[in-house]
């Protein structure tokens, strides 16, 4: 068997096997391929744990999830038990380690064994006062890791108690044991109120989900273990789904079958009448999966439609078939002819102008998911196996879609997107593109984030990876505090025109000292490109250059795996370039003798809303 | 070799990232290189997922090399014929 350079690379062997199967011994595999350098190129992720139980036994799923988002994981973990020395010390192993994420692990029994072991004995008082504790500790042990780190924290919550000190009476009284969990819970949750880019691992629902087993009281008590068996991979691809949306790495798109997947049986043979679809006991799951999918419409996802069928047949079944769920309205997209699959999602990815690592491909047919793993590894396959009443399940297990922010601009995403796809319609038809944009009637509005805008802001630094010349990734208070500083100008852009409002797309960020003004972060979200939004915020920049008495601007590309594409933005804007080393571009322009306009955007600058 | 055999040292290769045919009865916490005490939990687990078995804590401590894997998963039920 042929090795090509590829292969060598240990993100992808790992990935290859965890695409086909997800078993322990199967992310054990993949872990150990992970046991090596990362490949040159690929990028790492420093993974910092803080624990105060065994938490190893996850670490091979948690490595091997990391894998899967395209990133080489490098593991410190901290000694047992030693969490408070890790964070409160800035010269500890963990600090010096640098992590890009921190993983802080906590189980509530070494924390407060008698909120566990004798909580029957505890008066109201006793038990506030543990309770406390117990965040006061969490809350220091944060504070302390801020004092050198500002990468993101995940911090677990509290499953809740299976095995109830007072039975069933907890359930009456106000000062119950599950009553201290949820409180305990409740005020981990507040610890993002006070410390920026702190999320929470809800174990309580992913306990709760995995049954009343699934904490191994066996191996906690023989190796301070208590994820076993039936939780170890699932916690561990719990982590995966926060690295994934931390690494922006989350999914967009969800392409689907029909036969078989959307409905029972074949449209193409059973008719509108024989397919199995709606109030019948066969029909109602495949119902039930569009339910779930039209939630997922809800939440910003697109859907669009991979089927081997003659398209007036599906389009019939969206139209007339009193059982569907999902509309036409709800496609962004469809090919529905007998071309092979990997073709067809190619088209649908240029279609929507997104990368086909954006994509997840949902198909029952083990031939077509195997010959879309082989051709596209980029997109994600899920193989829908079993009782379609399970489909919904096998999605949502996945979290391929999590966000860890949610803005309205996500909730009109299919809106926008066919927008779009009506206006590249237009382009192909009437002439020019010049008149095309021209009749488009832009307008853009720029000007500083407010509470209103300030998430979105901040969401688009954490997801656009293509028009994206730094790549710098900021949290709602990084922002926030860049606005206060007074050192820094954070402009958002905001266009619209004759068909849609596409809502905040652009966002830069300049910082000032003394007569220098640098672009920080330029990045324009890609349903926006080559309208000349892109110079609309750079004339915007320079314009408040000119006016802070800035003489000199200075700029830079940082390449990465998505964003070759402005690698020469600024060369075409006429700003010098004084220094390339590995890929980093620096550059250099007089404020006073650039001028960079949008040639058919109207700019309506907002006053300053602070 | 049976169906239980091939599983059982698929597994072990996954854990301690050997090649499954390297197994055979000499293999034990003494000979295999990666088989530590926290590897060994992640044998455990491995194992009784792909097995479908659940280890006492005796089993857990003297289950130490190939044979004597095979007998506790012989005590869970496991056929090795």
């Amino acid at each position: 068997m042929g090795v090509t350079a590829d292969l060598e690379d240990p993100v992808t062997t790992a990935s290859a096997r965890l695409a086909k199967e997800s078993t322990y011994s199967a992310y054990a595999a993949a872990s150990n391929a992970l046991d090596q350098e990362p490949a040159p190129g690929r990028k790492a992720l420093k993974i910092g744990v803080l624990r105060n139980f065994t938490f190893e036994p996850v670490l091979p799923v948690l490595r091997g999830e990391t894998a899967t988002a395209g990133l080489h994981p490098l593991v410190h973990i901290g000694d047992f038990d030693a969490i408070a020395a890790d964070a409160l010390d800035p010269n500890s192993p963990l600090a010096r380690f640098g992590a890009d994420i921190f993983v802080l692990a906590v189980w509530l029994e070494p924390l407060a064994p008698l909120l566990v072991n004798r909580f029957a004995s505890l008066s109201p008082d006793q038990i506030a006062a543990e309770t406390a504790r117990v965040v006061d500790f969490l809350r220091n042990v944060v504070a302390g890791i801020r004092q050198y780190s500002a990468s993101p924290v995940l911090i677990n919550n509290f499953p809740l108690p299976t095995r109830r000190a007072l039975g069933i009476l907890d359930a009456q009284i106000a000062e119950s044991q599950t009553g201290a969990v949820l409180e305990l819970n409740a005020q981990i949750r507040k610890l993002r109120d006070s410390f920026p880019n702190v999320f929470v691992v809800d174990y309580m629902t992913l306990f709760a989900r995995l049954g009343a087993d699934a904490i191994d009281e066996r191996s906690w008590r023989s190796s301070r273990s208590p994820i076993g068996r039936r939780a170890v991979v699932a916690a561990g691809q719990e982590y995966g789904k926060y690295i994934r949306a931390l690494a922006g790495r989350s999914r967009k798109c969800i392409v689907l079958d029909c036969d078989n997947t959307l409905w029972g049986g074949i449209i193409g043979e059973d008719g509108m009448a024989g397919i199995q679809l709606g109030e019948t006991p066969a029909g109602s799951s495949y119902a039930a999966f569009q339910q779930e999918l039209l939630g997922l419409y809800d939440r910003g996802i697109l859907l669009a439609l991979c089927s081997k069928n003659n398209e007036a047949d599906v389009l019939e079944v969206f139209a007339k078939h009193p059982g569907m769920v999902l509309r036409d309205e709800h496609v962004v997209a469809r090919r529905v002819n007998w071309e092979d699959k990997a073709t067809n999602l190619e088209a649908i990815a240029t279609e929507l102008n997104i990368g086909l690592d954006s994509l997840v491909f949902v198909d029952d047919s083990p031939f077509e998911c195997n010959l879309v793993r082989e051709r596209l590894p980029q997109v994600e396959v899920i193989q829908l196996i079993g009782d379609p009443a399970t489909y919904a399940t096998q999605i949502e297990a996945r979290g391929l879609f999590d966000s860890l922010v949610a803005s309205r601009e996500d909730k009109v995403r299919t809106a926008l997107y066919k927008a779009d796809a009506q206006r590249r319609e237009l382009q192909s038809g009437s002439g020019s593109l010049e008149d095309y944009l021209k009749g488009l009637h832009m307008v853009a509005e720029v000007g500083r984030p407010n509470e209103a805008t300030i998430q979105r802001v901040a969401q688009l630094t954490q997801k656009t990876n293509q028009f994206n010349l730094t790549t710098r990734r900021y949290t709602e208070d990084d922002i926030r505090r860049l606005e206060e500083s007074g050192s820094a100008e954070v402009l958002y852009l905001r266009l619209r025109d004759k068909v849609a409002d596409l809502g905040i797309i652009g966002v830069a960020i300049t910082r000032y000292e003394g007569t220098v003004a640098e672009i920080d972060t330029l990045l324009l979200s890609c349903r926006a490109l080559g309208r000349g939004a892109e110079q609309a915020l750079v004339g915007e920049i320079l314009r408040d250059a000119r006016s802070r008495g800035a003489t000199e601007i200075r700029a830079s590309y940082i390449p990465t795996a998505k964003n070759a594409q402005v690698r020469e933005f600024y060369d075409q804007l006429g700003f010098s370039l004084v220094e390339s080393s590995d890929g980093v571009r620096r550059y250099h322009a007089s404020p006073s003798h650039l001028d960079v306009r949008a040639l058919f955007i109207d700019i309506q600058r907002q006053k300053s809303s602070k | 070799m049976s169906a239980a055999e091939h599983k059982l040292k698929q597994v072990m290769g996954d854990v301690f990232a050997v090649t499954p045919d390297s197994i055979d009865d000499s293999a034990s916490v003494d000979t295999v290189e990666k088989w530590d005490s926290l590897n060994h939990l992640t044998l455990v687990l491995a194992l009784e997922e792909a097995f479908n078995v659940s280890f006492t804590e005796e089993q857990i401590v003297e289950m130490l090399n190939y044979p004597l894997l095979k007998a506790v998963l012989e005590e869970n039920g496991v056929s090795f014929d």
